[in-house]
């Protein structure tokens, strides 16, 4: 790659920020105007945007290594950004898995769940303000000058390298979200591996949810392939939540492995490429979910056009290069 | 130590995959491992679903197709599974949780071929009647591939 790392967070920074606020927006419009095509495009638009959140998040982890490096970089404003970033992310992946699925209901019943929809609604918005907050905190980290009080930013600075090991800080300019506690990052990080039982359980719901996804994938897939004709696409999409259930079991264990142990991932170039085919997968997911390809054109009987089965070859390879590149986090990477 | 056990850690393939460092090695095996594991338990669990009421408008019959991919899946991890444990057999035979791990493989594929033999080719499975114990097995194959995931993952760890 010709740029590092705390320069692609930067960029992919403004997918949760300004994606997000736009997905929001578009939602609310949807609402006002009762557009049920506003509102596919507005869900639509929430899932990919907390698609692209998880490079947006990731990326600042491995920045968080380069950055802790320099001498004029503070832990605490790094720690303070990361936590408002972390529950962003947990937000994004709230409001991205509810829109999903508003989406498969409509598409089976062409009826909008309303109430779902509404959640998504105030996940969007709770996950806005975070993004704004940790956006703030964000620039704060090498910008002084966005700090109202820059002098007491400075001698907080100073405090936190005299005290690296979460000494209370005394002064007030210290962001709340840097203060020790599970509910940050750092924190939560802590917390996790102070726990031992707690990573050897969380890789067991790993391997449970890799099988749940693969085997529908499989099965669903194979039916966009071509195989298994005699029923049509439409009854094979109603075990496709059953592979979401195991994308959030997997997201929710793999977040904690990268919070606990941020540093065997920042620079895992198999975690890159985890995360490229990752995307390539969970566009997919969005295409064989809701997209009018693959609904319309795999009735029983049929044999589904070229684009349909490529679309389902898709979904196989990508989940398999996903688990590849996990699996080889620690030869090609440097996790144990 | 068991003689036989030495001379099978010592051989060239049980070297080879252990402590070659190549990425074609112990690497290549893991994945294989996780690959079949992921086919065996993930295509038994997404038929054990369709079992229990999910997808209702998918017809029983033919799934019968997908038990030789489950084979291959079971093929592949089993295959890979006695090359990874020459690397290590004289740990890896001292530990219960393997051996609980070995009885839950055991009973999930035992299971499997019943859910084949009882609903995929019963008797009645052309009229989409399911066998009164259909849902048992598909509820005991969900649980043996959870139980054998768990145990396994913990052979690394207990």
């Amino acid at each position: 790659m010709n740029i590092n790392v705390p320069h692609l967070h930067l960029l992919l920074n403004h997918i949760p920020t300004i994606g997000g606020a736009a997905a929001f927006v578009l939602l609310i419009i949807a609402f006002v105007r009762k557009s049920d095509d506003l509102k596919r495009i507005a869900l639509e638009a929430t899932y990919v945007v907390a698609l692209f959140t998880f490079p947006a998040y990731l990326s600042g982890v491995g920045a968080q290594q380069t950055l802790l490096e320099m001498p004029d970089i503070s832990q605490l404003f790094v720690d303070a950004h990361w936590t408002a970033a972390l529950w962003t992310f947990v937000l994004m992946q709230l409001a991205g898995a509810l829109s999903w699925l508003a989406l498969w209901k409509w598409r089976r019943t062409s009826v909008w769940p309303t109430a779902m929809v509404g959640v998504v609604l105030v996940f969007s918005a709770l996950s806005f303000a975070t993004a704004a907050r940790a956006a703030s905190l964000g620039g704060e980290i090498r910008h002084p000058e966005i700090i109202v009080n820059a002098q007491a930013a400075a001698e907080t600075g100073a405090v936190s390298e005299a005290a690296p090991d979460g000494g209370a800080p005394s002064q007030t300019d210290v962001p709340p979200e840097a203060e020790a506690g599970w509910l940050t990052g750092r924190g939560l990080g802590k917390a996790y591996m102070d726990r031992n039982w707690m990573w050897p359980a969380s890789e067991a719901l790993h391997f449970i949810g890799l099988w749940l996804i693969l085997g529908v994938i499989l099965l669903v897939n194979m039916r966009l392939m071509g195989f298994l004709r005699t029923a049509p696409y439409s009854a094979f999409h109603r075990l496709l939540p059953w592979a979401a259930l195991g994308l959030t079991i997997n997201v929710a264990t793999g977040m904690m492995f990268v919070t606990g142990t941020p540093e065997q991932y920042g620079a895992n170039i198999s975690f890159l490429w985890k995360i490229v085919f990752l995307m390539v997968a969970g566009l997919n997911l969005l295409y064989i979910t809701v997209f009018e390809g693959p609904w319309h054109h795999a009735e029983a009987g049929q044999d589904p056009p070229i684009r349909v089965k490529i679309a389902g070859a898709t979904a196989i390879v990508s989940w398999l290069l996903v688990m590849y590149f996990g699996r080889m986090l620690p030869f090609l990477g440097n996790a144990f | 130590m068991d003689p036989f056990l030495e001379s099978l850690q010592q051989s060239a393939f049980a070297r080879f995959v252990g402590e070659s460092g190549s990425l074609l090695g112990y690497p290549t095996v893991l994945f294989l491992h996780t690959l079949g594991l992921g086919t065996v338990a993930g295509v038994n669990a997404a038929v054990a679903l369709r079992v229990l009421g999910f997808a209702r408008n998918v017809p029983i019959e033919p799934l019968d197709r997908l038990f030789p991919i489950m084979w291959f899946g079971f093929i592949v991890s089993a295959l890979s599974g006695l090359a990874l444990l020459v690397t290590d057999p004289v740990t890896r035979l001292h530990q219960t949780v393997f051996y609980v791990k070995l009885l839950f493989v055991l009973l999930a594929v035992i299971n499997m071929q019943m859910m084949r033999s009882r609903i995929f080719r019963g008797p009645a499975v052309s009229s989409g009647v399911l066998p009164a114990n259909a849902r048992t097995l598909a509820m005991a194959s969900l649980f043996l591939w959870i139980g054998a995931t768990t145990a396994g993952r913990l052979i690394a760890y207990i």
